[in-house]
């Protein structure tokens, strides 16, 4: 080598980039997770160990690497140290510490990958029974996890954060690695859309259908959204009356039994 | 009966069964409207209140000075929700 030669360049060698990403599905959005800090790799590769899939073509999301400012045209949200900034061609996060910020971020990041694509996160748990998805959505403290505990083994796609898009001519719930209570790996797996519950805790078990305006009504609080503009949000009134001018949303009222079923059954 | 009506230009909407429901992005806000609001929202592109009061006139069978009874009313509380803003005059 010559040393003399190095030395007289006036601008820093760059290191080739040697980070493989993690690379993982959620909700067919395929993702490419650079993330060179081990103590924050070991967690996340366990915590979406389900949703690992290799894709050569993952959105790039950079983790913690030296931050640059915000351009015009990015998206970016802080959320309490950490932030989120997300361009056309990737995402960067800064000042994720542990795999919970890495989590809440990629959830943020989703909402805005999804909303184009005719998708969105929503408050809910989906059960699958006979191969179709069930979403029973609320907001904290409406029942969602035990609607979850009071489902068979192995049919819960998530407790607590459903994703649901339209796809290949219909609308699907996916699984997902966000929960709540059950704190599961998840199941990356998708299944078509029966119905929308509306949790209501309540004497007696019964289902009352809601208006297109009731439905909407009720799901707009539910649906994570981060963003305050106003052709997102015009984006999102579309997709949510697309859904629920297909599938029927109803107010399940229930008293925290697996009665519930009986009712959606009939 | 003066002045006129435009929507609020930062809200996003969408008719819902002959109604409105509206959505304020910057605090998320959700608003629903009723028919008779929902008609004078969808005619809030700078028309004056008079020509909305002689339509629900006409759509509604009621007399003008009861048209224009209930849209001062209605449009009240829309301007004080800030859904829409009134002018006295057409600018530009």
């Amino acid at each position: 080598m010559n040393l003399g030669t190095m030395a007289e360049l006036d601008y820093p060698v760059k290191r080739p980039d040697t980070c493989a990403p993690l690379q993982i599905s959620i909700g067919n959005v395929p993702l490419s997770l650079f993330i060179r800090d081990e103590t924050l790799l070991g967690p996340a590769v366990r915590r979406y160990r389900e949703f690992a899939q290799n894709s050569a073509n993952g959105f790039p999301v950079h983790l913690n690497e030296p931050e640059t400012r915000t351009k015009m045209g990015e998206f970016s949200y802080l959320l309490d140290d950490a932030k989120l900034i997300l361009g056309s061609r990737g995402a960067k996060f800064y000042g994720v510490r542990h795999e919970y910020a890495l989590d809440s971020l990629l959830r943020i990041l989703l909402t805005m990958v999804l909303l184009p694509q005719r998708g969105f996160l929503l408050h809910g748990a989906t059960v699958v029974r006979d191969g179709r998805a069930y979403i029973f959505f609320g907001r904290s403290g409406a029942g969602k996890s035990t609607v979850a505990s009071l489902s068979p083994e192995g049919s819960v796609l998530t407790d607590e954060i459903s994703l649901l898009r339209y796809s290949d001519g219909c609308w699907q719930a996916h699984g997902t690695p966000f929960w709540g209570e059950f704190r599961a790996a998840g199941i990356n797996r998708l299944f078509p859309i029966a119905g929308l519950y509306l949790l209501k805790q309540a004497s007696d078990d019964r289902a009352e259908p809601l208006s297109l305006k009731e439905a909407l009504r009720a799901l707009l609080p539910c649906v994570l959204f981060f963003t305050a503009e106003k052709r997102a949000h015009e984006t999102l009134l579309r997709t949510l009356m697309g859904l629920i001018e297909e599938i029927p949303c109803h107010r399940l009222h229930f008293r925290r039994n697996a009665e519930f079923w009986r009712v959606i059954a009939a | 009966m003066k002045g006129y009506i435009v929507r609020n230009p930062k809200l996003a909407w969408r008719e819902v069964d002959g109604e409105m429901v509206i959505i304020s992005p910057e605090d998320s806000q959700v608003h629903e409207l009723n028919e008779t609001a929902s008609l004078i929202w969808k005619h809030a592109d700078g028309r004056s209140l008079e020509e909305i009061a002689e339509r629900i006139s006409t759509e509604y069978e009621v007399s003008l000075e009861a048209a224009r009874a209930d849209i001062g009313e209605l449009v009240t509380t829309l301007e004080q929700k800030q859904l829409v803003f009134v002018a006295t005059e057409v600018k530009g």
